[in-house]
């Protein structure tokens, strides 16, 4: 009997959505604010937490910053503008290609095309986290993460960067589910139906660039760790062996990516280690 | 004082806010003081719900020895208690004379302390870690409480089938679980978490396989993302729910538990007076020689 990732559909999508904003509102209250600020790009992970934000805090409480480079997609641009349209929130165009083509300009001298995409892509990554995190003091807002189950579990985002928020409504929910929410969400089709990508160079694709559909991945995600299933446990549902092996490898090698950074011990309590409170301390 | 055979249970579904002892029992009293205006005589709060859940090391800061004056901090729920002539049960972080610390509840009758559960099965897995801060009790109570014999089960206590079984077998007409249990799990078609079906189904066997009103009241709200179920509600001797609230929001609700009723399902279905605690005991007794 093959196991499946659980959908979310008509049954259990309202208590879902209530649970959501329950986190969404109880959890920026407690740091004292109302309001969050997020990257918007355009693409389905941003909408669907722009959504669920708006409804948990109210339009007036959730700015969305929208910050194109000059190869971003202008499809991107024109969905994310929809969004805020849609949903009435504030939101603000900053565009990043000055910033980085600047620091790029002597960075870029005598290496390698392919390395310097990767940098490029990791720098635009993180120079929108900083805006994000500037824009998170100067709207007094906490930056809302917009990270997936699956990226988050396959390494596949920027330490710093994307990955970086102060609490994430969509990190417990796999891309898969993402878009059954956003179904029930109401939000705009072109968003849905557009292919995954993250749109850091032209024609980029996850699931090009990950060699697998984010569809099958999630399926092995689901019993590799909500199941906690064993890899062999696994192909002998009936997967390939190759691509559980290379989904269970990629989850362990991006571990350091999910984690807080090492501290070396050397007191009798350790922060993390052995001086253990809640974030909502106090 | 009871009517017609018959206790007003409040059932109150808060969300503690996690180390505020002080803000925690300002909304308990107003719970208690709403709760007797609607005629209740007992109120039920959930598990640890004076401290929060998740408490970490925050265990250390939030002990108190109930029998020496570092219950005075409860001194309001005492007097609330006694003033208004109604029954508490509350969730705290006890501390012994000897420094161990449990995960207990207080039932606070009339301005007395009537009885303290001290939660025996810690959960220490996945996202639980219990066994780590406390020390697991040593038993399950029975007590009489507004003139009903009732038993205080915590949260994974009711787990194990063999706490409800004690606790009905010393005599209990009402089951009492107190818990905070987190929100987790979907399935496809189903319109509630996994937990909390889970939960349901269970509080709906000991009810109905053990005769007895059980009382589920479970906690709200978030502590570091994680979020809990609520859905507190009330099961009758024929395993069917009575009141439920809201599945995720603060809340109160009533019950009138009728001792008349739970005569006539015990006499319809004597499966308590029937039980063979002899032969429960010999078994056990070879599962433990075989084991050792």
């Amino acid at each position: 009997m093959k196991k499946e990732l659980p959908k979310i559909d008509e049954y259990n999508f309202p208590l879902i959505y209530k649970h959501l904003s329950n986190f969404i509102g109880i959890e920026v209250s407690k740091a004292g604010v109302n309001s969050v600020v997020l990257g918007l790009s355009g693409g389905i992970d941003s909408a669907v937490a722009c959504y669920l934000a708006s409804n948990a805090l109210g339009k007036d409480n959730v700015a969305a910053l929208i910050m194109p480079y000059e190869s971003s997609s202008g499809a991107s641009l024109d969905d994310a503008l929809k969004i805020v349209k849609t949903l009435g929130v504030s939101h603000y165009v900053i565009d990043i290609t000055k910033q980085i083509n600047e620091y790029f300009t002597e960075e870029r001298i005598g290496t390698d095309e392919e390395e310097i995409r990767v940098r490029k892509g990791n720098k635009m990554a993180r120079e929108r986290m900083s805006i994000l995190y500037d824009y998170s003091y100067k709207l007094k807002s906490l930056v809302l993460g917009t990270s997936n189950k699956s990226e988050l579990l396959l390494g596949y985002g920027t330490l710093y960067g994307d990955m970086a928020s102060a609490l994430n409504p969509i990190g417990d929910i796999y891309k898969t589910q993402i878009y059954q929410l956003a179904e029930h969400l109401d939000i705009p089709k072109s968003i849905i139906t557009k292919p995954p990508s993250a749109d850091l160079w032209v024609g980029q694709s996850d699931e090009g660039e990950l060699g697998f559909t984010y569809e099958t991945a999630d399926g092995i995600m689901y019993l590799l760790i909500d199941k906690m299933y064993k890899p062999e446990v696994v192909v002998s549902l009936g997967y390939d062996e190759n691509l559980v092996n290379k989904i269970y490898d990629k989850i362990k090698k991006s571990q350091y990516k999910r984690r807080m950074p090492l501290i070396a011990k050397v007191s009798e309590r350790t922060i993390n280690i052995d001086f253990r409170y809640l974030r909502d301390w106090t | 004082m009871k009517k017609n055979n018959s206790i007003k249970i409040c059932l109150a579904q808060t969300n503690p806010k996690v180390g505020d002892l002080k803000k925690n029992i300002e909304n308990h009293l107003e719970i208690i003081s709403g709760a007797k205006d609607k005629g209740a005589n007992l109120v039920v709060f959930p598990e640890l719900s004076l401290t929060g859940y998740f408490l970490k090391d925050s265990v250390y800061d939030m002990g108190i020895n109930i029998y020496t004056d570092e219950s005075a901090v409860l001194e309001p729920v005492y007097k609330a208690a006694k003033d208004l002539d109604i029954s508490v049960i509350a969730g705290f972080v006890e501390k012994d004379a000897d420094f161990n610390f449990y995960n207990s509840s207080c039932c606070i009758s009339k301005g007395n302390l009537i009885n303290v559960h001290r939660k025996v099965y810690l959960p220490t897995y996945g996202m639980f870690e219990e066994l780590r801060y406390f020390k697991p009790g040593n038993g399950f109570c029975v007590f009489d409480m507004e003139g009903v014999k009732a038993s205080v089960l915590t949260c994974e206590d009711a787990w194990h089938l063999s706490s409800s079984y004690i606790a009905v077998n010393k005599g209990a007409h009402i089951i009492i679980v107190n818990s905070a249990s987190p929100a987790r799990g979907i399935t496809a078609g189903l319109n509630k978490f996994n937990s909390i079906n889970m939960w349901e189904e269970l509080l709906s066997v000991i009810a109905f396989y053990y005769k007895s009103y059980v009382i589920y009241v479970n906690r709200v709200g978030f502590e570091d993302g994680i979020g809990f179920s609520g859905g507190s509600c009330v099961f009758n001797p024929s395993g069917e729910m009575e009141k439920k609230l809201d599945y995720l929001e603060e809340g109160e609700t009533y019950a009138d538990i009728n001792l008349d009723l739970l005569n006539n399902e015990r006499f319809k279905t004597p499966l308590i007076r029937d039980e063979n605690l002899n032969l429960t005991l010999k078994e056990i007794e070879d599962i433990l020689n075989k084991k050792s």
